[in-house]
């Protein structure tokens, strides 16, 4: 019996020795881009340097980050929160819809749609983009009218993504709408009184996932806002730091851009975690 | 694209055509046994449905009538006229002036529209005829017709799918359907840097970009298309296998009984997936680059004497990509584990325990099987979208390094998907794009068939409620 | 009399264009066979038409209203607060363009020639760019012939290089804005001693355990060894922008006697791939241009000092001076579908690359003037990177012309190298082999 104890205390050793391991690799990006964020482009130096912790603790980078006579930070700040939000909000109401009618109701083609848009979605996105940029240009709705633009073309398309959200519907018994229609009761009242106060769980899933995309948007959205500073995002605007040589001595600067960029949807992923998990739990049964 | 669909019967053709041939009888049918009335709506749309007080049906059959045409000769026809050419009158200087000529691109686009609109057109037209025919079976049968607020009452009961649809089906129509089959159609001409509109015109080729695609000589890029595709396939094999294992170990050790802080450990993980990756990937790169911060260290402190080339050497930057996709990958994985490994029943354990099966054992006749029964489909739409994962090759090396070896600008770590966008940005060869573009359809296209089939959880779709 | 004359001209072209406007409109609705030859002539009326009016403009160039419009600046985000008050002071002084608005946006002079080529129509009017992007512009219809007074003024005033650089076939199309697009070297006075051989910069960097960085697999650096060893690459263009002939000796000794040093230039454990001061790390040595000045002075602090290219010894015991590409950066005008606002933007560009603006430009932000009487000034003449940049310039040639594959092909030649592919101690005929391919490559760029 004691051998058995002490095996599992072994064990439980070498498992927390793991994983403060593994916690240490996630973590040290994370750790790196904080401690950069804080070296002095002005005092110090803003470019690569081989060392981790900055000599001299300084806020110089947020400083400048918010001071909008020299950058627009904060305005591509703003806009990624509004395509976010939008973005997140459309989707939530489209996904919602289709996955209703594909899950609760049976209607001539519905098959052929569900095949036909699984087909569409192995063709890669990136190839209609040069197609996309000239439609929405018909619209008016790159450069200046980037920011709408990139909304709806997310709101239009995510019809397709239904299938975690009707993999969820699928699991409400069906007998619930049945004895609601012996009652009386419509589908479009069935939807919005019994179908959509029960998928709590999935309708913040759909949002969150919605709302975190935007963020990381670079290809398109520096396909269709170029050469209108005011109508980038913030992975638009901040990669150029990175990249580009006009921008020299820009990584501390991009460093403390992508804090302020992490810290809110990281805190709002942590928050809805619980849902996230739900969410991609499920998806990954149904397939 | 339906022929995905259609191949998966093989009768699909002959009942095509059986139904057409059955929409041509019940055509003929109406306008001989129909009234005066339903011979009228076969030229104006929905006249039949307004006398007959069917004032909804009918009003939104003629408006779609009236569109069609405002549409096509307002815009639409010049546009389908020049179609077959993609325009012939060039562009020219007046003076110092430029006075552009054709636009190739919009008549490419706007024609295919054209194309479309005639379809839905005719689609609306037959609609049109078989709702005549209805409605004339009903009166004749001594029935009413439906009021007009029924009709418009259905479309939030029988009907409520239509009120749900109309908007994603138009939307992804617009935004989905029309640049895919637009794309397709540039893989048959020669739109490029030389023939860029609206300076200049391109035209139709024919399949010489897809003869460019398969020759091995010269300056045909066949070889380096199938080395593009073998890494493709390489890595998505990697990808996906490497975060699924080590993501359910991840959760197995956390969800080990005895250790403490579960949702700690968790929460630290998942960090990976709450920051946007264009911050973390882009960081991790700058961090392995030849004179980045790990080999900084890795020489200050004496451990080597010459810089790792994590990004630089070939087969160094495939591999450092599969490892940092494992830092990306694995939290994702371990959510979905931590969920399914609570599902397996404790006493299946138990008796193995009593068995004495030991903790691999029971994870092979166990824990593997039922995970890879229950996330077959996971792994599948995985493995499909890790070969078109374009953040994480992008952001760490765009491809490079790049190699006299390899032709059209690709490096040893391009995707398919890398390699397209790299055509399409950086070097508006629009043609060869397209090309690509639709070989990365065919390969998950033929590979998400193939596996989805032989998985076993597979079942009639009506099974899972 | 004269305007009188001039006034019924153009009430008769203007009427002119309206029949020929409603014309072509009635063509493209009805599809008939006669609709073509209507719209037909429809069209050559509208041209005479619009020949007629224009000279009718120019004849009275004087009293002409520009009318309005918008015009959109594209330069690099450091100069674009400069740029805005230059066309404030450019709006005081030509009040007849008063209807004009102008707007100034931050477009790397990298990444203007890719969006203007991928939609010319959303493109900026007047934009600034790096010349080697320049046969591509004009390929794509991206670039306007520059107008013919301004043109004379523009080879009279600017150096030798520049004008070739804007010239593409036997044509000027864009407005020289500086002549410091070349490379040289920045160095830590503590850690290299001397700065004349390369053998000498990268033993220094060695022994101090600091890194010497040169961008082996640009096409831009690596003509600093071809070039020094005597290899020779240019390229000859029409006037739309098309490479005709490709003249290239890289196939030869003094091709591998290049590719030998560059393959052991990368094989130093001192050495790392770059050229940019804010990407390096612990560094010795870079070779880089005048942009990245600031940059340099800031990481190197009280050991900044810069200096021509070194020479270096080849495998075959000669000593060679690298040299490499003079490069210049351009500020090109778009085609334009309107007289008047081709007028103005003329105007504008050649304000924007004028003398006093150029020096301006330098006193701002340290470009370095292709404008001859401001490189003559005291301020430039006195510059230590200038300096050391014009002396570097008098082993370079000129960057003339390149398609854009050539660059991509170089960067490939690059990464094989410093991937192993090619190796320092690979033998000649492997040296060859490769070269020989790149110029087979190069050759076929050329129709």
């Amino acid at each position: 019996m004691k051998s058995y104890k002490t095996k599992r205390a072994i064990g439980n050793a070498v498992g927390y020795i793991i994983l403060i391991l593994i916690s240490i690799i996630w973590l040290f990006p994370f750790v790196g881009l904080v401690l950069q964020s804080f070296r002095s482009y002005a005092t110090e130096y803003g470019g690569m340097v081989d060392y981790l912790v900055p000599k001299h603790f300084s806020l110089d980078n947020y400083k400048f980050l918010f001071d909008s006579s020299q950058t627009n930070y904060l305005l591509w700040y703003k806009n990624t929160i509004i395509i976010a939000v939008f973005v997140s909000l459309f989707q939530t109401i489209i996904q919602l819809c289709v996955s209703y009618a594909l899950s609760r109701m049976r209607f001539a083609g519905r098959t052929f749609l569900m095949r036909f848009w699984l087909v569409l979605g192995m063709f890669p996105g990136f190839l209609t983009m040069i197609c996309l940029y000239f439609l929405l240009k018909q619209f008016g709705l790159t450069q200046a009218g980037a920011i709408p633009g990139l909304i709806l073309v997310s709101v239009a398309s995510c019809g397709m993504g239904y299938y975690v959200c009707k993999g969820y519907f699928d699991t409400i018994p069906k007998a619930l709408d049945e004895a609601a229609m012996i009652d009386g009761a419509t589908r479009s009242r069935i939807f919005f009184t019994m179908i959509i106060p029960m998928s709590k769980p999935i309708i913040i899933y759909t949002a969150l996932v919605a709302f975190m995309a935007p963020w990381c948007d670079y290809v398109f959205a520096s396909y269709v806002a170029f050469g209108h500073d005011t109508s980038y995002n913030v992975a638009v605007g901040m990669t150029r730091w990175v990249w580009t040589n006009d921008y020299q001595g820009y990584f501390t600067r991009f460093c403390a851009g992508g804090v302020l960029v992490a810290i809110p949807v990281t805190l709002l992923f942590m928050f809805l975690q619980k849902y996230y998990v739900e969410g991609v739990t499920g998806g990954a049964v149904k397939g | 694209m339906a022929n995905g669909a259609e191949k998966k019967k093989k009768s699909a053709a002959s009942l095509f055509f059986e139904a057409l041939g059955k929409g041509f009888k019940e055509v003929g049918v109406t306008f001989i046994e129909g009234d005066i009335k339903t011979k009228l709506s076969f030229l104006i749309f929905g006249l039949g449905p307004i006398l007959r007080g069917q004032i909804l049906i009918g009003i939104a059959l003629l408006c779609s009538e009236v569109l069609f045409f405002y549409y096509m000769a307002g815009f639409g026809w010049q546009y389908l006229s020049k179609f077959s050419t993609l325009g012939t009158v060039a562009t020219k200087k007046v003076g110092r002036k430029t006075v552009y000529g054709d636009n190739s691109f919009l008549i490419l686009l706007f024609g295919v529209l054209c194309i479309f609109a005639i379809i839905a057109f005719i689609a609306i037209w037959y609609i049109n005829v078989r709702e005549n025919r209805k409605e004339e079976l009903l009166l004749k049968q001594g029935k009413k017709l439906p009021s007009n607020k029924d009709v418009f009452l259905s479309l939030f009961d029988k009907n409520f799918h239509k009120t749900l649809l109309s908007l994603p089906v138009i939307g992804i129509f617009v935004f989905t359907v029309l640049p895919i089959v637009f794309m397709i159609l540039v893989a048959f001409t020669n739109y490029d840097k030389n023939h860029q509109s609206p300076s200049n015109l391109f035209t139709w080729v024919g399949l010489e970009n897809f003869k460019n695609l398969v020759s091995f000589s010269g300056a045909g890029i066949g070889g380096t298309f199938l080395q593009v595709l073998l890494w493709t396939l390489v890595w998505a094999l990697f990808a996906t296998f490497t975060n699924y294992f080590l993501g359910l170990a991840v959760a197995m050790l956390i969800n080990k009984k005895g250790i403490k802080f579960k949702k700690l450990w968790r929460t630290i993980l998942v960090l990976t997936i709450a920051v946007p990756q264009f911050v973390s990937l882009l960081y991790v790169m700058k961090m392995f680059a030849n004179d980045g911060l790990i080999n900084g260290y890795l020489i200050k402190w004496g451990i080597i004497k010459n810089y790792i080339p994590f990004w630089t050497d070939p087969m160094l930057a495939r591999i450092t990509i599969i490892i940092v996709n494992i830092w990306i990958g694995i939290p994702y994985m371990m959510l979905i584990a931590t969920g399914l490994l609570m599902n397996i029943p404790e006493d299946l354990y138990e008796s193995a325990r009593i068995d004495g099966a030991n903790p691999w054992q029971m994870f092979r006749s166990i824990t593997l099987p039922y995970m890879l029964f229950v996330t077959g489909p996971f792994l599948l739409t995985q493995f499909t979208g890790n070969l078109n994962n374009f953040n994480v090759i992008y952001l760490l090396t765009q491809g490079k390094p790049q190699s006299v070896n390899l032709a059209e600008k690709a490096g040893y770590s391009d995707l398919l998907i890398t390699w397209l966008y790299k055509m399409t940005v950086n070097d508006t060869n629009y043609r060869m794009a397209a090309v690509i573009g639709i070989m990365v359809f065919v390969v998950t296209a033929v590979i998400s068939l193939v596996v989805y089939n032989m998985l076993p959880s597979v079942k009639d779709e009506e099974g899972f409620q | 009399m004269k305007k009188k004359l001039v006034s019924v001209l153009m009430t008769a072209a203007m009427g002119a264009t309206l029949l020929a406007g409603c014309g072509s409109q009635e063509a493209a609705q009805t599809a008939t066979e006669t609709a073509e030859t209507v719209a037909e002539t429809a069209t050559e009326v509208a041209e005479t038409a619009q020949d007629t009016a224009q000279e009718a403009t120019e004849a009275v160039e004087e009293i002409t209203d520009y009318g309005t419009g918008d015009i959109k600046v594209w330069v690099a985000d450091n100069v674009v607060d400069f740029t805005n008050e230059q066309i404030k002071a450019f709006q005081d002084a030509h009040p007849e363009f008063s209807g004009y608005t102008f707007t100034v946006e931050a477009v790397g002079e990298g990444d203007a020639a890719g969006n203007m080529i991928t939609d010319v129509e959303a493109g900026a009017d007047i934009y600034a760019f790096a010349q080697d992007q320049i046969a591509r512009l004009v390929t794509a219809g991206a670039l306007e012939v520059v107008e013919d007074s301004n043109a004379e003024a523009v080879k009279a005033q600017n150096d030798a290089g520049a004008v070739g650089a804007a010239t593409v076939g036997g044509t000027l199309y864009a407005y020289p804005l500086t002549s410091d697009n070349g490379y040289f070297l920045y160095y830590d006075k503590s850690v290299v001693k001397d700065p004349s051989t390369l053998e000498g910069i990268i033993a220094d960097c060695e022994a101090a355990g600091k890194n010497f960085y040169f961008e082996i697999n640009s096409g831009w650096y690596q003509t600093a060894f071809f070039f020094g060893a005597g290899a020779e690459l240019t390229y000859d263009t029409d006037d739309s922008g098309n490479f005709t002939k490709c003249n290239s000796t890289y196939a030869s000794d003094a091709g591998v006697v290049a590719l030998k040093k560059i393959a052991e230039v990368a094989s130093s454990k001192s050495f790392q791939n770059g050229s940019a001061v804010s990407n390096a790390t612990n560094c010795g040595a870079i070779v880089d241009g005048t942009w990245d000045a600031q940059a340099a002075k800031d990481m190197f602090g009280d050991n900044y000092a810069c200096a021509k290219l070194p020479t270096f010894e080849g495998a075959d015991g000669k000593t060679y001076q690298m040299s490499g590409f003079g490069g210049f950066k351009l500020l090109g005008v778009k085609p334009q579908e309107d007289d008047n606002k081709l007028a103005v933007c003329d105007a504008l560009a050649a304000f924007l690359s004028s003398e006093e603006v150029q020096l301006a430009r330098y006193n701002a932000v340290g470009w370095g003037p292709s404008n001859l009487n401001a490189q003559k000034s005291d301020a430039v003449q006195a510059d230590e990177a200038l300096s050391a940049l014009a002396e570097q310039l008098q082993y370079t040639i000129p960057q003339g012309q390149y398609p854009g594959d050539y660059w991509t092909l170089a960067t490939s030649l690059g990464d094989s190298i410093i991937s192993g592919e090619i190796k320092a101690d690979s033998s000649d005929d492997e040296f060859m082999k490769a070269l020989t391919d790149f110029q087979t490559t190069c050759e076929s760029y050329a129709q």
